[in-house]
């Protein structure tokens, strides 16, 4: 059974439709990313998921039972754009977003304590949001989100924002919940995020799920005739050979896709014959980047996600 | 329907706000700026120019001018009220050169005005005022009595009339208020009641306006800051505005209770001695009512400016939304201050149990004439109604308004909003 399971959930807004029939799967236990553009329909989805827009089609099952105040309270929800009340106290702020979730007593108050003095915030508990840094602001808002110790950490964007510090803290949370069994789901535009942390995914974009599934699979699925390549000289004499059939440049590495499987061991024997020094050549990878590209296009006007 | 989730919301509302400087400053400086406001209107209104009013008593009638020359200088209520009286007497018919033979020092002021007393006036007692502001209503009131006299004493003059009938002839009227109610029998009325209508209808005028625009604010800073989507991750939009509405009717109350509690304690215990023409006729059930009713209102009001503060992201564009609002309360407002000069009218009648409305008229009127048990459950019973058919349409434009962010929304569209299934 499925952690979360989406089905073919829709919802419009003036008669554009922001999520169009999307269908996707969360296993136990994954790290799940919903990937897109800006505006592809992440944040209407996650919204969704969290029952804080009701879908005007379709339903959202959790560990086989549809959606309600249950998962609602299972949920550590990290919102794109994140907000506090500004003349509140830390500590009060901590306690507030906890007794909403229903949990209230000692065991959140230690609990409470033990994640400020870990944050290294315990010596501004009893300060106003409106006196913290934005850095520190968004510590608390981390608390916030797992204070009540969640089975899922719904994140969107969760990068976006965030200072060095910050993202290294955000990713140790992640992965510290990941190891005690939690599901956690999370939506961004950047591709090489998403790479390095999820292991299942659905792609969104205009609204429709366009790929999903677990991250090595896809990979493999798609690496097949894929080289991603690091090199140093000239290899313009690819471009139009037969056996090339698409380059494409990403900076630090390059991707060239063959016309058949059994090709990239010619690839790169002419790669050597042509006397170009090759630092690294990866058959069968593929960045998810290019899957996208790929899948969603690359048409003018549309915004290219970051590789 | 309250559970745990709607107590920590409401909970927060009212620590977080009770609190706060601003509640603490405004239960305490709210009261004394209306008193200071209402103090300066009195001062304004009785305090005369301070310049001397030089006033040119002047009739046809040597005997008139005499008389009246005699009265006033001896008349102890005159002589306060920094008059200066001249006296003169002119051929009949020649007012009218008199007054022009004067008019500058009538225009630059240095003669206030020019009484004519006409012969004729013994037999009709018509008095003329000329003066730059002839409109002088406290003047008038001052002097007509003592003109009055002098007439009465000339006309019967020499007609033998015993001192007990010359007294009665010179007497004014003098009427006494009676209230008849039911609880007290007939009594002698005074001024408390009519102060305590006054003191309930700004108090409840003020305190709706004030609290109404902090909930509106209040909800805008969560739209704004964008706490609400996480909030909404944990409790629907329906829960939100419940816990945001009744934390901050809970704070109007006590705010209010706060304010009322000098009444309270005059009217329970002999702490404070009032004078007689000031006793505060009203039961403390009265003021539990008041107290409820305004509960209920609040929770109406609130729900209308919590619709408005989801609607808008700042409080210049709230404000196509808010004068709507305003009306429903300036409009009780007017008619609970006309209440005062008229506690029967039908208008006052039928606002006191009407939706919206009974919040500041109810309490008005409820001070000023006796108003039987069953309008109050009336009017109590009209405010839930109206509360059970605001809430359905203000949380269905509140759940939509919430999430929204972008450009100010037109009210066509905030009307297609009330279509949309659960967002």
């Amino acid at each position: 059974m499925y952690a979360l399971e989406v089905k073919n959930l829709t919802k419009r807004f003036d008669g554009l439709t922001a999520v169009d029939n999307a269908s996707f799967a969360v296993p136990e236990n994954s790290v799940f990313g919903i990937i897109g553009r800006n505006g592809a329909g992440k944040t209407t989805t996650i919204r969704m998921l969290l029952n804080i827009y009701l879908p005007d089609s379709g339903e959202v099952f959790f560990r086989g039972n549809k959606v309600g105040r249950e998962f609602r309270d299972s949920v550590g929800y990290l919102p794109e754009e994140r907000g506090l009340y500004k003349k509140m106290r830390v500590w009060d702020t901590l306690l507030f977003f906890a007794e909403i979730k229903g949990k209230s007593g000692k065991a959140i108050q230690d609990k409470a304590i033990h994640y400020l003095k870990k944050f290294d915030l315990y010596d501004r508990r009893l300060s106003k949001i409106e006196d913290l840094s934005k850095g520190n602001q968004q510590k608390v808002q981390f608390i916030a989100t797992i204070l009540h110790d969640p089975d899922f950490l719904v994140l969107d964007e969760p990068f976006a924002g965030l200072d060095p510090i910050n993202t290294d803290l955000l990713r140790e949370i992640i992965l510290e919940k990941k190891e005690e069994g939690k599901v956690i789901i999370f939506s961004t535009h950047l591709m090489d995020y998403a790479e390095k942390m999820v292991d299942h995914l659905a792609m969104i974009d205009e609204g429709k799920i366009i790929l999903q599934g677990a991250l090595s699979e896809i990979k493999k699925q798609y690496a097949q005739r894929n080289v991603s390549l690091t090199f140093e000289g000239d290899i313009s004499f690819l471009h139009n050979h037969p056996i090339v059939e698409k380059i494409t440049d990403f900076g630090n590495s390059t991707g060239i896709r063959v016309k058949s499987p059994g090709q990239t061991q010619e690839l790169l024997k002419l790669l050597v014959e042509r006397g170009i020094t090759i630092k690294q050549f990866n058959a069968n990878d593929i960045s998810l980047h290019e899957i996208f590209v790929e899948l969603a296009g690359n048409e003018k006007g549309k915004e290219v996600p970051n590789a | 329907m309250l559970n745990q989730k709607i107590i920590a919301l409401i909970k927060r509302e009212v620590r977080e706000r009770l609190l706060s400087k601003t509640f603490v400053y405004t239960t305490i400086a709210l009261p004394l700026l209306m008193f200071l406001i209402i103090g300066l209107q009195a001062v304004l209104f009785n305090v005369d120019e301070g310049n001397a009013k030089n006033i040119l008593v002047v009739s046809d009638k040597a005997t008139v001018t005499q008389q009246l020359e005699k009265d006033f200088s001896s008349n102890k209520n005159l002589k306060s009220n920094n008059f200066k009286f001249s006296f003169a007497t002119i051929e009949s018919g020649k007012i009218d050169s008199l007054v022009n033979a004067r008019k500058k020092e009538i225009l630059k002021e240095k003669l206030t005005g020019i009484i004519f007393i006409p012969s004729n006036s013994l037999k009709e007692k018509k008095v003329r005022y000329y003066s730059k502001t002839p409109n002088n209503f406290k003047l008038r009131e001052k002097l007509s009595k003592p003109i009055n006299k002098a007439l009465v004493d000339i006309y019967f003059e020499g007609k033998n009339l015993s001192p007990e009938d010359l007294k009665f002839a010179r007497s004014g009227i003098d009427f006494t208020g009676m209230k008849v109610s039911e609880k007290t029998g007939i009594q002698k009325a005074g001024y408390g009641n009519l102060i305590l209508a006054y003191l309930f209808t700004f108090l409840l005028y003020l305190s709706l306006l004030m609290i109404g625009q902090l909930t509106m604010q209040s909800v805008m800073e969560e739209k704004n800051n964008r706490i609400v989507e996480v909030i909404l991750s944990s409790v629907n939009a329906k829960e939100l505005m419940a816990g945001k509405i009744l934390g901050s009717a809970i704070i109007g109350v006590a705010q209010m209770a706060i304010w009322l509690s000098p009444v309270i304690l005059i009217i329970t215990t002999s702490l404070f001695a009032l004078p007689p023409e000031i006793v505060f006729e009203i039961s403390i059930g009265q003021i539990v009512y008041l107290l409820i009713n305004y509960f209920l209102g609040l929770l109406t009001f609130l729900g209308l400016f919590a619709m408005v503060g989801s609607i808008f992201e700042n409080a210049q564009d709230a404000q196509s939304g808010i004068w709507p609002i305003m009306l429903l309360i300036l409009i009780p407002f007017f008619i609970a201050m006309a209440l005062m000069e008229n506690p029967n009218s039908l208008i006052g009648e039928i606002s006191s149990m009407a939706p919206f409305f009974s919040i500041i008229v109810m309490p008005a009127k409820m001070t000023l004439v006796d108003v039987p048990l069953w309008k109050f459950i009336v009017s109590i019973v009209v405010n839930i109604l109206t509360i059970l058919a605001v809430f359905p349409i203000a949380g269905k434009i509140y759940r939509v308004g919430i999430l929204r962010t972008g450009k100010k929304p037109k009210w066509s569209e905030v009307v297609k909003w009330l279509k949309y299934k659960g967002i």
